[in-house]
């Protein structure tokens, strides 16, 4: 196997394909970047029957011409927030497509949501899924929550010391908040007790109810219902309240609250973690890049929607509205937020109140898409472009390479590793370039451009705002568990 | 051209000293924000030759003899719908009527699949209504013909905003709005009337106040400070107040919009009762306004609650006048989105001449 590139040095292996061992595969002069160590430069490495043998760091003569530019090596991505939609929604996504897609986006570790159907609230479908992962041959390691709630209906716990018997990694209703504080707090409780966390989609529903877009300039324009910065706000006041108020009973409890999107409630996150609570958060690529003027028709970075001042940019004003109104892969809950609000999600990765990056991977079919905006379905196709998005953030000089390759792995690992049951196994082990353990890699080619088209995804969701639009930072090779999980069809043999 | 059966050389004659030779060229009217200026009073003047029509003892001419209009409203309105549809007969056009219910809870036919269907029967011009904002623009991605929308969720109801413009101008000195009062007072919130008329008279200059009661104006004040100085070309500010009198004062225009029962089960309004007291608008508020000033409403009116019956009757009243050029104001963009689509020579030239809006819309951009 070998890897051709623009930019790439002269790489060899042998051509394994999905599934199989990498007996052999070198790569010379990359950029490697090991955020365990916090070191990245000119290296190179050689992966021999599926482990990573060495991991050479050049200096001098031998370094000169390879820049952080070019081919980059780094550990497999692990994704702490995805949808596979099965079982039950298997037109939309399967485990086996999802873990291809994954594989694509340079992920090796995938943790699903449980808002399948039947919901992931009892241990038989835990066995469904890991059935469907076996089947599928991929190496990428499919991990899951279970539901907080039976058939996540926010009124009786799921199984849940049952499915933590049986190997979920947390509980959550994601798609939809933990219906009562009440609940939410014997949630706590026994998650804690179990030494799982609960992860949290925060969102007031009375406040959002039938909600369409972020409320806002945007929206009142577009005469969308407003989904208003209180509705994330508000729910995270009370998830933090009755933690708080948990954790004198169940030192153990924990909470992550994904998918952040506004100014003010990763304030109230800081907050608390500056006063000690165990909270974790995350935020997404598309809270971080995009905006609501999305919608209405721009098509820049949200930090190109940033005034001087610190304020949004007026679309309009600056007719930067390039695209047709209404796109239905821009619905998402929570919604595009304000450039502002995408610059303070962009603040909290680089102070650490929200270290991670999740891409809450919603994928859906045409049917649930091609609607009038207020009637589609939630959900921004997301594993294969997170790599891209965050690659336009770092070439844009406001996130570090290094840091963007550490929100996508030691990042999500440290927080797994903060929860109690979790702190020694796998899914918290470190994600470095290790010498001697198995290989878990993604290789890409920082300047190589690809455009991001419905056949270029692996995904059945085809619902990406992306789609058109070229993003930096191809893909080349994932190895996950020393197996082979995606390999560029352009690289190979000549 | 036969002067006796067509309507006189729209944008094709040379217009007066004042007015410049501008060609329609909009494959589809979706809202006004995306018409210039010299579009709108194209509009208006063939509104003009319309309205002649309508005068003659045979209101009928065969412009869009053989054409065929659709009808499509996922929402009942008789009187919006029977004003395209006399509007499009007017022209000789074939008119068919598809009247749909739905919701976001209960899914029937998509509307994709509906507007295909309508296409294969021979749709050349798709009017619709619908309750979802936006909707229209989801029609005209895959639409082959034109999309006239006529009136979709909160957001545009773009032959209203141009029939109350035309009415305005009949009333107004010398047709002309540039600083010229104009009060919207009600639901602004929720209202595609208010968001259309937002576009075309902040374009016509004139000095717009948007009244209602704060629950009902939410997140307004942001797009009228965002204009402040009139950030956007062609494009003014506007006033945003819950202070109805000082919206009303010395207003050349005043329109009521219609208050829905269903505002005060969302807890948005305490009563029907307090709304008519504090906002209606009785003779008193409508004295405060220039003695000459008139008062339009949308319909249909709840009579008692946003306006007055006397205020309704009186001669400052247009409102009738608004349903009867609304009618030409149809005929009018049914006449220039049909000629569009001759003149640049079928849907592709058609395509490629539109408004850097739609012109934008890439291949890729289409999902
Ligand atoms: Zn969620």
């Amino acid at each position: 196997m070998s890897l051709q590139s623009k930019t790439a040095s002269r790489t060899t292996a042998l051509g394994p394909s999905v599934g199989e061992v990498v007996e052999r595969f070198e790569l010379e002069k990359a950029w490697l970047v090991d955020p365990v160590s916090g070191r990245e430069g000119p290296g190179e490495i050689v992966v021999t029957d599926g482990v990573l043998e060495s991991v050479v760091w050049l200096e001098g003569e031998e370094a000169s011409g390879v820049t952080d530019k070019g081919v980059v090596v780094a550990p497999g991505f692990f994704d702490l927030h995805a949808h596979f939609r099965e079982p039950g929604f298997e037109d939309a996504e399967t485990v086996a497509t999802g873990a291809a897609a994954a594989a694509h986006g340079g992920y090796t570790t995938v943790a699903m949501m449980p808002n399948t159907s039947p919901a992931l609230d009892e241990p038989g479908v835990l066995e469904r899924i890991r059935s469907a992962a076996r089947a599928s041959g991929s190496p990428v390691e499919v991990l899951a929550y279970g539901a907080v709630s039976a058939d996540r209906a926010g009124e009786q716990l799921s199984a849940m010391g049952e499915l933590a018997d049986a190997g979920v990694i947390g509980y959550s209703d994601d798609g939809a908040p933990v219906r009562t504080a009440k609940l939410l707090r014997s949630a706590l409780l026994y998650a804690g007790m179990l030494g799982l966390p609960v992860v949290e989609h925060a969102e007031d529903l009375e406040l959002t109810a039938s909600a369409e877009a972020n409320e806002g300039y945007v929206a009142s324009i577009l005469g969308l219902a407003g989904w208003p910065t209180a509705g994330e706000v508000n729910a995270v006041s009370r998830d933090l309240a009755v933690l708080a108020d948990a954790l004198r009973d169940e030192p153990r409890a924990r909470l992550h609250l994904t998918h952040l999107s506004t100014t003010a409630s990763l304030d109230l996150v800081r907050r608390a973690k500056a006063a000690g609570l165990p909270v974790t958060c995350d935020v997404t690529p598309h809270h971080l890049a995009l905006a609501d003027e999305w919608i209405a028709g721009a098509r820049r970075w949200s930090w190109e929607a940033l005034g001087p001042d610190g304020t949004s940019r007026d679309p309009w004003a600056d007719e930067a509205l390039t695209a047709w109104p209404y796109d239905t892969s821009l619905r998402v809950n929570p919604p595009l937020r304000t450039p502002v609000d995408a610059a303070a999600c962009l603040a909290a990765l680089l102070d650490g109140t929200a270290s991670a990056v999740v891409t809450d991977h919603a994928p859906h079919t045409v049917v649930d898409k091609e609607v009038e905006f207020g009637m589609a379905s939630n959900g921004i196709s997301g594993i294969e472009t997170a790599l891209g998005v965050l690659i336009a953030l770092v070439d844009s000089c406001r996130l570090p390479l290094a840091r963007a390759i550490a929100a996508l792995t030691t990042a999500p690992a440290a927080i797994v590793a903060g929860w109690p049951a979790l702190a020694a196994t796998a899914a918290a082990r470190k994600r470095g370039l290790t010498e001697g353990a198995p290989a878990d890699l993604v290789v890409f080619d920082r300047a190589d451009r690809w455009t991001v088209t419905e056949e270029s995804l692996r995904s059945k969701g085809k619902n990406s705002p992306f789609i058109g639009r070229e993003l930096s930072g191809r893909v080349l090779l994932t190895i996950a568990g020393g197996r082979l999980a995606y390999e560029d069809p352009k690289g190979g043999d000549e | 051209m036969n002067v006796e059966t067509e309507p006189a050389a729209v944008g094709r004659t040379a217009g007066s000293a004042r007015t410049q030779e501008v060609a329609w060229h909009h494959r589809h009217l979706l809202d006004v924000d995306v018409v210039t200026w010299p579009e709108i009073e194209l509009i208006m003047r063939t509104t003009d030759e319309m309205k002649g029509v309508l005068a003659r003892p045979i209101r009928k001419v065969p412009a869009l003899n053989g054409r065929r209009v659709t009808t499509l409203f996922y929402e009942a309105s008789t009187r919006t719908r029977v004003s395209f549809e006399t509007a499009a007969r007017n022209l000789s056009a074939d008119v068919v009527s598809v009247a749909t219910a739905t919701s976001s809870v209960t899914k029937g036919e998509s509307l994709v699949d509906t507007i295909r269907t309508l296409e294969a029967l021979g749709a050349e011009i798709l009017v619709m209504r619908h309750s979802v904002s936006g909707a229209p623009y989801l029609a005209a991605e895959i639409f082959g013909g034109h999309v006239l929308n006529g009136g979709d969720g909160w957001h545009a109801h773009p032959t209203q905003a141009l029939l109350d413009l035309y009415t305005m101008r009949q009333h107004l000195a010398g047709g002309d709005l540039r600083g010229r009062k104009v009060a919207i007072v009600g639901d602004i919130l929720h209202s595609r009337v208010a968001r259309s008329n937002i576009w075309s008279l902040t374009a016509a200059g004139a000095d717009l106040w948007l009244c209602g009661p704060a629950t009902l104006l939410r997140g307004m004040d942001r797009w009228a400070t965002a204009w402040d100085g009139g950030a956007i070309p062609g494009h003014g500010r506007f006033h945003v107040t819950s202070d109805v009198d000082a919206a009303v004062r010395d207003a050349d225009v005043v329109m009521a919009l219609r208050i829905q029962r269903e505002r005060m089960q969302g807890g948005l309004l305490p009563s029907l009762r307090e709304y008519a007291a504090r906002f209606g608008l009785n003779a008193e508020r409508v004295s405060l306004a220039k003695p000459e000033a008139i008062v339009m409403h949308p319909g249909p009116m709840n009579e008692g609650i946003e306006i007055a019956p006397d205020v309704a009757t009186s001669g400052r009243a247009v409102i009738t006048e608004q349903v009867a050029n609304g009618v030409a104001v149809r005929m009018a963009l049914l006449y220039l989105l049909a000629g569009a689509h001759e003149a640049a020579g079928g849907h592709e030239a058609a395509h490629e001449a539109v408004h850097v809006r739609e012109a934008a819309r890439a291949p890729e951009a289409i999902r």
